[in-house]
């Protein structure tokens, strides 16, 4: 018999502390699809999808119910279009995007990632045609995500696509003016992508993997949160930072249980390979289910005020290290997301002026991702917005770890305005830039930021 | 050789189970398995016990008697006939059953009936009231060909009735998440897959 209170202890971190699975993302690989004919192309990739995730919904349905674990979203990640629809021209590239849009419909899935291009070290003619078609691909359809890899530690930094990224920015921004630029919420802009993230925007299936593979992103900020809420309310003395790291390991380690259970479940009705569990705390709009609570319930009130880059580091070490225990196939991401418009906590912070772009900025540097769900004013300038995304790029390069850059630029909006995305991607006072138009010159250089120095790492 | 299925209640003190053990091998049996819980202030013992030497019922209570005339125990004794010990019930998969929420007279009752309707079987069940807050932790064998579902939804009708919530959930997930062994799945699982090959 399972002791009473472990299963009410689980039993309320589902029902009371939103812990779900938030995504299962299907990784299909398209290279067997790559024809120079494009209806040829697009027939093929159809028939893959349908042949690898025509059961995807029946079966999270099946191990939903056996488990009683919500599974919020199911999702697709594809290999790099960059690569599989090498030789196209922009019109095929276009009925590549729509392709997936529709499949992706059809057998219901809510999001399909993977109109990717890695162009870290260079970018062929299909990678740059693919990042010119991003504003019609992303104002045009519905489900399909976008990603550009533009540096790894290994390779530097791609500045001629930095440059031209923050023209798509705009321009998709422009397109998408009626939802506030929300097009540019389909597209997330990585320093050293994982091959293997199941989170949307940003998910494809990377190079390396096997043809088609399960992975599981767990969320779950709502019973990290809780866990620290109820230590600090009820220990006998004041828990030290080292207490709380204690708990939130725990919890991570509970949390990323399910995800492995639950992926594994789903991949073996399947009969596919089982990928990863990568247990991000992914926040939502919902009060209670937020990074930024966490770093409250912590003692940080102020968000954006001095300690909270520690309390943040400290938590996402911690989830690290709980979810490394719970799973030997933990990767993607694993960590904290600090999705402003998507935490209701952090897009407070904002309101009231204590998160500022630079603090945001700096908290990237010891969590998942980086800047992420940023309304910024309309009118920044294009190279404005690639030197924003340089910056996030090089603390990532320069520290070897995964940076991102999710930033809308809010058409006829200025800093102070509301800018709202609705639904998962919530809503948020638009931030100003500081300094903003003086990095042009820098951008307009192009080329390469080398690679960095892997000694000497001081 | 005879095998008896021995219960014991009286009110909790220190040396009930140290005095009927003893009276046991007084009488020279050997104790097979044994469960022992203390609810509300009341002292439970269920044990199976044989004996190489034939023993009466009657001579096992005079014998726990003797042993604990201080405890004032009641003592039930059933012999174990060939072939009873077997199962009786169906099998499944096991799931945990929890029910939450205001008291009211009959809820055991009536989800043991809505169980034994489904032809699921009780293995184990606690169940308790703080106040006006009543809380069910059930595991349950459910027969293989009935989804959790139907139970989930028939107990969540009886549940919006009454006040209560109820979760059905198999008992893997409990696993996963309170011990640190590996995470494993039924054999059967993993062999049910279709093997989708390359397209």
């Amino acid at each position: 018999m399972h002791r009473t209170e472990d299963v009410l202890a689980t039993l309320s971190m589902i029902r009371q502390h939103k812990l779900d699975v938030r995504t299962v993302t299907m990784g299909i690989d398209l290279a067997p699809c790559a024809s120079p004919d494009v209806a040829v192309l697009c027939d093929r990739i159809r028939a893959r999808l349908i042949h690898y995730a025509g059961r995807l919904r029946v079966v999270c349905r099946e191990v939903e119910a056996r488990y009683g674990i919500p599974i919020v979203n199911r999702r697709i990640a594809v290999s790099p279009i960059g690569r599989v629809a090498a030789g196209q021209k922009s019109e095929g590239l276009l009925a590549v995007a729509r392709t997936l849009d529709a499949v992706a419909a059809e057998v219901e899935v809510d999001l399909v990632g993977g109109f990717t291009a890695l162009v870290q070290k260079g970018w062929t003619d299909s990678e740059r045609r693919l990042i010119a078609a991003l504003p019609e691909v992303l104002s045009t359809t519905q489900r399909v995500c976008s990603s550009v890899n533009v540096g790894t530690t290994a390779a530097g930094i791609n500045m001629d696509a930095i440059a031209a990224l923050g023209h798509v920015l705009k321009e998709t921004a422009e397109r998408t003016r009626d939802h506030d630029g929300f097009g540019c919420a389909k597209l997330v802009i990585f320093g050293n992508a994982p091959n293997d993230n199941p989170f949307m925007a940003g998910a494809f299936h990377g190079a390396g993997e096997t043809d088609c593979v399960i992975n599981i992103g767990v969320s779950g900020p709502g019973v990290v949160k809780a866990a620290v809420e109820d230590l600090v309310a009820h220990s006998p003395v004041k828990p030290t930072l080292g207490d709380i790291a204690e708990e939130i390991k725990s919890t991570a380690f509970r949390v990323t249980r399910v995800g492995e259970l639950i992926g594994r479940e789903v991949a073996a009705r399947l009969g596919v390979a089982f990928g990863i569990v990568d247990l991000s705390l992914a926040p939502t709009p919902q009060i209670g289910d937020s990074v930024g609570e966490i770093l409250q319930a912590m003692g940080v009130s102020r968000l954006g005020g001095p300690g909270s880059t520690a309390a943040l580091a400290l938590l996402n070490d911690a989830v690290k290290k709980g979810g490394s225990f719970a799973s030997s196939s933990v990767g993607g991401l694993s960590g904290a997301f600090v999705a402003v418009s998507e935490d209701s906590a952090l897009a407070r912070a904002v309101e009231v002026g204590d998160l500022t772009l630079a603090k945001l900025e700096a908290m990237t540097a010891v969590c998942s991702v980086g800047l992420d769900m940023i309304a910024v004013p309309g009118d920044t300038d294009a190279e404005t917005l690639s030197a924003l995304i340089a910056d996030e790029v090089a603390i990532g390069v320069i520290n070897h770890k995964t940076t991102a850059v999710r930033v809308i630029p809010v058409p006829g909006k200025k800093a102070g305005d509301r800018a709202v995305f609705g639904g998962l991607f919530g809503e948020m006072d638009i931030l100003p830039i500081h300094a903003a138009g003086g990095s042009a010159e820098f951008v307009r250089h192009g080329g390469r930021i080398p690679a960095p120095l892997s000694s000497l790492r001081n | 050789m005879s095998s008896y299925m021995i219960s014991v209640t009286a009110a909790d003190r220190v040396g009930i189970v140290y005095s009927v053990t003893g009276a046991l091998l007084d009488l020279g049996g050997n104790v097979l398995e044994l469960s022992q819980t203390v609810m509300r202030g009341y002292f439970t013992i269920i044990l199976e016990a044989d004996f190489p030497t034939p023993r009466t019922r009657e001579q096992i209570v005079e014998a726990i008697h003797e042993r604990g005339k201080r405890f004032d125990l009641q003592v039930q004794v059933t012999e174990i006939k060939d072939g009873l010990a077997e199962p009786q019930a169906a099998g499944g998969e096991r799931f945990i059953l929890t029910v939450l929420g205001d008291d009211s007279p009959g809820i055991v009752h009536s989800i043991a009936g809505s169980l034994a309707a489904h032809g699921a079987n009780i293995v184990d069940l606690h169940a308790r009231v703080d106040g006006p807050r009543f809380s069910l932790v059930m595991e349950a064998l459910i027969p293989h060909d009935l989804t959790p579902a139907a139970i989930r939804s028939e107990l969540e009708r009886y549940g919006r009735a009454h006040k209560l919530e109820a979760f059905v959930q198999h008992e893997d997930i409990f696993a996963a998440t309170t011990e640190p062994s590996p995470v494993r799945l039924a054999a059967a699982l993993r062999s049910q897959g279709d093997s989708l090959a390359s397209h």
